[in-house]
């Protein structure tokens, strides 16, 4: 059986972030005049508009600055996971990334928890950067 | 337009078979882009971030918003108009709703419903002879500080809410304390409380303590969302806040008229709000009688 859930839409810019996840790399770019971390991928830079800058690759911790969880699936390939949980992460790196929180009972979940981020292979071509709770040992 | 002679009526209107089509469903999934990725989808996920994080900051949460949902419901309870007309709703009915995207219940969203609403503007020159006294546009403010959800910096406040407040009341000439009544977009219970928090009525955490005792009920000292809003009412868009301070300054809303009839203050100005996408744009109208 395939895979159920909508796929990214792969375009020119968002292009080099989805090949990163395939290597299970967090890339981002970072502009080179003023050395703002950002995402979605985008031509300019949103602080500066400076047009020049390189990929990073992140080391892929961060917290979380919300979630939300989800009771009622909206799509016929969610309807296996109610409840589950989409969240906001905030990159150590700066950027802040919508994603899920997984591994983690969605009660457990809190603003602010540190997270690692961890991959779910989905296609040969597509990995799912979600991201699971640090361990604290 | 209508001060250049260009045309001597406007009609703003707004229609939409949201309910017996899949058409509401379709606009808000598209809307979601890649987030559908990972199960994000529509309105209520964006405006739940926005409400977590907001409990996370300040106090606030279901012991603030029932007071919104129950506050709005028993004005629905006074217009036969009103999808939730025959449904009276209590704090214990609330707080037993089911979530949809947590923390928001049910409840917490607006209504989809079928149905249209429709106010025409023209000059005060034209009005002055009409059946019923006009609404008068006294300010106008708009302020749009964000463009994508992710990278928002408004969920908590400040939203747009309080630029667009500032130039409103500037342009219109009045403070807070001239505000008879406040119909506020309330997409979400959440938003009526970060936009009135915004407008400066209470500051951040202190909505659970201004809402209580029915403050914006029938018979409260700020009556807010007296059709039952897009929570109780209909969803309209803007048009439902918009429509409904028009219909109470123009003295058209019967049982749920304010004034003597409701135990509230007979309106001589009252406050509209629109508000786009997850908090990101905001417009402020300050309607009034003159």
């Amino acid at each position: 059986m395939g895979y159920a859930k909508p796929l990214p839409r792969i375009n020119g810019d968002n292009q080099p972030f989805w090949e990163g996840c395939r290597d299970h790399e967090l890339r981002f770019q970072k502009c080179a005049a003023c050395g703002h971390v950002r995402h979605p991928p985008s031509l300019v830079c949103p602080q500066c508009l400076g047009r020049d800058g390189q990929w990073i690759v992140s080391a892929g911790a961060g917290r979380i600055f919300s979630y939300a969880v989800y009771h009622v699936a909206f799509h016929e390939g969610f309807k296996p996971d109610v409840p589950y949980v989409v969240a906001l992460v905030d990159l150590d790196e700066g950027p802040r990334l919508l994603t899920n929180i997984v591994g983690c009972a969605p009660g457990d979940v809190f603003c602010d928890m540190p997270v690692r981020v961890i991959w779910e292979d989905v296609t040969p071509e597509i990995s799912l950067p979600k991201f699971t709770p640090v361990d604290r040992s | 337009m209508l001060e250049s002679g260009l045309c001597r009526y406007v009609l703003l209107s707004y229609g939409h078979n949201a309910l017996s089509s899949d058409s509401m469903f379709t606009m808000l999934t598209a809307f979601s882009g890649d987030d559908a990725v990972f199960g994000h989808f529509g309105a209520t996920g964006g405006y739940a971030l926005a409400a977590r994080r907001a409990m996370h900051e300040f106090n606030t949460g279901p012991q603030t918003w029932k007071h919104i949902a129950v506050g709005q419901r028993s004005w629905a309870n006074l217009n036969p108009q009103a999808v939730m007309y025959q449904k009276p709703m209590t704090f214990d009915d609330y707080l037993a709703a089911r979530y949809v995207v947590a923390p928001l219940r049910l409840p917490d969203n607006c209504l989809v419903n079928d149905g249209g609403r429709a106010v025409i503007l023209t000059t005060l020159e034209r009005a002055a002879d009409l059946k019923h006294p006009p609404a008068v546009i006294l300010g106008l403010g708009q302020h749009n500080p964000s463009t994508q959800v992710a990278q928002s910096g408004t969920l908590v406040g400040s939203t747009g809410a309080r630029k667009a407040f500032e130039t409103a009341t500037s342009m219109a000439g009045i403070t807070r304390d001239d505000i008879d009544a406040c119909q506020i977009y309330d997409c979400f219970t959440y938003t009526v409380e970060v936009t009135l928090q915004d407008y400066g009525f209470f500051g951040p955490g202190e909505g659970e303590h201004w809402f209580s005792g029915g403050t914006i009920a029938p018979g409260g000292r700020m009556p807010v969302n007296t059709s039952g809003g897009q929570l109780s009412e209909a969803y309209y868009m803007g048009l439902t806040p918009l429509s409904e301070a028009a219909m109470q300054l123009m003295g058209r809303c019967e049982a749920r008229q304010l004034g003597p009839a409701t135990r509230t203050k007979a309106p001589r100005i009252i406050l509209v709000s629109d508000n786009g996408a997850v908090l990101q744009t905001h417009t402020c109208c300050i309607l009034g009688r003159i």
